[in-house]
């Protein structure tokens, strides 16, 4: 008996261990009465943000649910740090997290209005190039050229100029540093504040 | 009170210390005495012992091409070298020799060490890396000395770089057919000066004479070497 619960419990750990690599799975209808509660103000019931100015309200429809639960997590544990999403989420269990990850990961992602067309220009060559000189790579390399992004790396497209540059400055300064192996904190060091802002307002406006 | 506040400062700093990204190590290279050429440990010796998989090699291949480009070419100024064709073993050695620190790459070693790319998934972008298709538009010389880049390349280069610059997978010499002549001249350069610090020692002895016009005409006469293509493994 004794040798089986032994099994049953490796079983059960190699199947965690697989889970990981799996998208997670969870009830988005869950998720979404979480939303409707704790969320919405800031995200939007549909997770497109409220106030595209304010870099603390981001886009989160459309990413991917590895990306969002991983965020979630990341505030909760106090990997990734921000006072408001550190009160929010101390509430939450896994299973909530997983659901809330789910339900976003569903939505649709609304295109944004560019606000500095005139970055756009450099904003896209540096998106599909980097910046060669400072060895920046390409978004385009990890992100994919519509910025659609992967399991590992987050979809991009559309999201709010403010929360990009922001999120890029945080990197810079090492303030977020959740990311794996610490890339994008490497080649956010290396960009210009002015290369911030014009790829920030070029993934504004991919769809 | 003052003592609190400086104790205070004291007990938050460790939290206070924000996440570097690691340092590129340094490990012993050409300019030591006890250096050898490709020695047979460390983790190139690991990895070339795993099994590379060309389909999962796709994948993690993603983290590279920001620079290197989705069809391994690099860019043609030779900031980036062009990866498509070259053998697995020498990418897994470059590779190893760059996350060891005896490949000089401050830039490159962020998106390259231990703590992004695992020992397998190298395995995997050197087998996918290698079967790619060698590109044609690559970067090119003046092609104003091509008779000498020739007459070089068939005195010094030749022997171990072979008729079309095809290298030796076993003997760990990389393709050169495909390749940027800016990167070519680079390399070239930088052996010779020993600022390339897992240089082979006999390929320092030949080109430690050469001055910088002879290193660019043969850089050009090899950025236009044409090997058959190989046949792509699993």
């Amino acid at each position: 008996m004794k040798q089986f619960t032994i099994a049953a419990i490796i079983l059960g750990g190699m199947a965690a261990d697989s889970a990981v690599a799996a998208p997670p799975k969870g009830d988005a209808e869950k998720g979404k009465q979480i939303v409707s509660q704790i969320c919405t103000a800031c995200h939007g019931l549909d997770g497109n943000g409220t106030d595209p100015t304010n870099p603390e309200f981001p886009k989160i429809a459309g990413k991917q649910p590895e990306y969002l639960l991983k965020q979630l997590k990341d505030f909760k544990a106090g990997k990734r740090k921000s006072d408001i999403m550190s009160g929010i989420v101390s509430g939450l269990s896994p299973d909530d997290m997983t659901n809330l990850a789910v339900y976003f990961a569903a939505q649709k992602s609304k295109p944004s209005v560019q606000k500095n067309p005139e970055l756009v220009e450099s904003g896209k060559k540096f998106y599909a190039e980097g910046s060669p000189d400072s060895g920046v790579p390409a978004c385009s390399g990890c992100h994919l050229p519509d910025a659609s992004g992967t399991d590992k790396y987050p979809h991009l497209a559309g999201q709010h100029a403010a929360y990009v540059f922001q999120q890029l400055k945080r990197f810079a300064s090492g303030e977020r540093d959740n990311d794996r192996g610490l890339v994008m904190q490497s080649l956010a060091m290396r960009m210009s504040e002015q290369e911030m802002k014009a790829v920030s307002e070029y993934i504004m406006g991919m769809k | 009170m003052k003592k609190h506040v400086l104790s205070l400062i004291v007990l938050l700093m460790p939290l206070s210390v924000l996440a570097a990204p690691p340092q590129q190590p340094k490990a012993e290279g050409i300019e030591s005495p006890n250096y050898v050429w490709n020695a047979d440990k460390g983790e190139k010796k690991e990895i070339l012992k795993l099994k590379g998989n060309a389909e999962r090699g796709k994948e993690a291949y993603q983290g590279c091409q920001g620079c290197h480009k989705p069809t391994g070419a690099g860019i043609p100024d030779g900031t980036y070298p062009q990866l498509a064709g070259q053998h697995a073993s020498v990418l897994i050695k470059q590779m190893a020799d760059t996350r060891e620190g005896r490949r000089d790459n401050p830039k490159m070693f962020p998106f390259a060490g231990k703590h992004v790319v695992t020992p397998q998934e190298i395995a995997d972008i050197a087998v996918y890396l290698q079967n790619m298709k060698i590109p044609r538009d690559n970067g090119k010389g003046p092609g104003n000395a091509l008779a000498l880049g020739k007459d070089l390349y068939s005195k010094d280069c030749l022997t171990c770089h072979g008729d079309n610059g095809e290298g030796n997978a076993g003997k760990f010499y990389p393709v050169l057919a495909g390749q940027h002549f800016k990167y070519l001249a680079r390399e070239i350069r930088d052996i010779r000066d020993g600022r390339r610090r897992n240089a082979n020692p006999k390929m320092v002895k030949v080109v430690k004479d050469y001055t910088g016009a002879e290193a660019e005409a043969v850089a050009d006469y090899m950025s236009r070497l044409l090997m058959p293509e190989r046949a792509a493994e699993k």
